[in-house]
């Protein structure tokens, strides 16, 4: 018993070390990364995206985000105002001031990118954007500078103010209904 | 009996009656141990080398998801069930959207089921790899680990092919699939059971049969078939104790009672029944029988559009269910409360790997400290479950 136990052990070993031997002449399957890459599929989920001319600022995004790492903010359009329509023909009605997209929040379950209507939402297979610090991973898309948002915010309280002072008048406005 | 000054709690780390012991150590394993498997923390009372008694402690990893579930919406959910275990995502999701599609009296599209099957066993396969892999990585083999890794390399690349992930997929969703497989995936799928049905016989070389294995794993960690039915084991540990119960048998959810597959159990071939050298040998039968069903399922899935089912908004009517699936750690168990409202009422998981690990204190005493970390491989436990 003893001596078969050394000869099972000595020949199992040898019949292990024949697979790892005959592993010697197949072909490598990793790749020197940095220097080799691999090409990821088109539905690769890694770097959200925002084509920010499409977006109409309709939130569906934010709702369907279940970790609320994208944050938005709209201001409505002037009446007079001509935004101009998405590449899918819709019209925009809606100033987008603030897209802002915290990656290191994002859970990369692509929920946001379903509901959109204008397919501007998207995940991109670009996954090499680590950064030193943590609030850099803060991704803005709107275009808007601060000053036009200023103007904006203030355009808006004046219109509100207008409106809610021509209120006792024409309780129900029918341009708020779009 | 003298106490220490330690505040009062549950467990013991008194100064035993005898001033002078020198046998009875208390020794802490974990949670930063690398065969635990995560944060797994296990105090033990040991006699010399002799375990007397294993506490495991958990909650290290402990995300809040049955909390979080009540505060989203039904299907916003489903990413957060990715998130337990993380090994097999897929399957994870599975039982969730089946039991609100049960709630919801959904017929789910023939080729959503197909390609669920498909990547629900896909993953199964997955997750046995890294079961053996790490098996073999405790006791102290490490090419196998290497080799297994490379194949399920081949899996997660499937998986992003069809969902654009390769760990947390979000992909099986209420009413069928996320996306619908792209052009020319099931060939691959076949491609990849051509290529993974002759490597059972290089691991099974390599380290199943190893003498050294053999004698680490062999008669170590026994569970009898009455102990592993009181504790309500499941899944392959259940089986390796020669209990042949398996819900894609004995309760078919989705389309498991059309394909043809055996309930593969521990028959104690080089020790006892029930040890921890039949836990792995159960893992690597049902990877074959894994095969088979993705083989059979990728050969009939019919064409058509795999997102016809799936709901535009996910309305769940009042009630309360109960659904169990078959995870490759167990039976998976969602109880689900709804009031008929935009949230979950209540999301409880049943979830394997925590009741299969209440098992331990109950097989620990007696075995040696290194046989502990061979008993604790061989459950097969992913923490991210156990706390969820």
């Amino acid at each position: 018993m003893y001596f078969k136990n050394i000869y099972e052990a000595v020949w199992t070993i040898l019949i292990g070390m024949g697979v790892t031997f005959r592993h010697l002449f197949t072909r490598s399957v990793t790749l020197q990364y940095p220097h080799e890459r691999d090409v990821l599929p088109e539905r690769s989920r890694q770097k959200l995206h925002v084509n920010i001319d499409d977006c109409i600022g309709c939130l569906q995004c934010e709702r369907a985000c279940p970790v609320s790492c994208i944050s938005i903010e709209t201001i409505k359009a002037g009446k007079d105002e001509d935004l101009g329509a998405t590449s899918n023909g819709q019209k925009k009605r809606l100033h987008v001031t603030k897209f802002n997209i915290d990656m290191a929040k994002c859970c990369y379950c692509a929920d946001c990118v379903f509901p959109c209507p204008t397919e501007c939402i998207t995940m991109t297979p670009d996954f090499e954007f680590a950064t030193y610090d943590r609030k850099d991973l803060m991704f803005r898309f709107s275009t808007y500078t601060r000053e036009q948002v200023k103007t904006l915010k203030l355009r808006e309280a004046e219109e509100r103010k207008a409106k809610e002072s021509a209120r006792p008048a024409a309780p129900k406005n029918p341009e708020s209904s779009n | 009996m003298m106490k220490n000054n330690l505040p009062e709690t549950d467990y013991e780390l008194e100064i035993p009656a005898q001033a002078i012991q020198t046998d009875e150590m208390t020794l802490n394993m974990g949670p930063q141990h690398p065969s635990t498997h995560g944060v797994l923390r296990v105090i033990l009372k040991t006699d010399g080398e002799i375990v007397t008694k294993a506490t495991p402690f958990i909650g290290y990893l402990h995300r809040c998801f049955e909390k979080h579930a009540e505060n989203v919406s039904w299907v916003q959910v489903i990413p957060y069930t990715d998130r337990m275990d993380y090994l097999a995502s897929m399957n994870m999701n599975h039982g969730y959207a089946i039991a609100l599609e049960r709630m919801m009296g959904l017929q789910v599209n023939e080729r959503a089921e197909h390609i669920r099957v498909i990547v629900a066993e896909l993953n199964r396969i997955a997750s046995h790899l890294v079961a053996l892999g790490t098996y073999g990585l405790d006791i102290g083999a490490f090419t196998p680990f290497l080799y297994t890794f490379r194949e399920r390399e081949r899996i997660l690349d499937l998986f992003e092919l069809i969902s654009g992930a390769r760990l947390l997929y979000n992909f099986i969703w209420v009413g069928g699939v996320a996306y619908d497989a792209p052009q020319g995936w099931r060939e691959k799928v076949l491609e990849f059971c051509d290529y993974f049905e002759p490597k059972i016989k290089e691991y099974n070389d390599i380290l199943t049969y190893n003498k050294i294995f053999i004698e680490r794993t062999a008669n170590v960690g026994v569970i009898p078939a009455d102990l592993a039915i009181n504790y309500a084991l499941s899944g392959p540990t259940l089986r390796a104790s020669g209990v042949k119960y398996d819900l894609r048998r004995d309760d078919p959810y989705s389309i498991y009672d059309r394909f043809d597959f055996k309930v593969c159990i521990g028959q104690g071939q080089v020790g006892t029944v029930g040890d921890s050298w039949d836990r792995y040998i159960v893992r690597v039968d049902e990877m074959v029988e894994s095969n088979k069903i993705i083989r059979q399922a990728a050969q009939a899935m019919p064409e058509g559009d795999a997102l016809e089912t799936v709901p535009k908004n996910v309305k769940v009517p009042e009630g309360e269910y109960y659904m169990r699936t078959e995870t490759p750690r167990g039976e998976l168990g969602y109880f689900i409360v709804s009031d008929g409202k935009k949230n979950p009422v209540r999301v409880k998981v049943r979830s394997p790997a925590f009741v299969n690990l209440s098992v331990l204190p109950a097989i620990a005493p007696g075995t040696m400290v290194a046989d502990l970390v061979a008993i604790v491989g061989s459950l097969d436990i992913v923490l991210g479950e156990i706390d969820r």
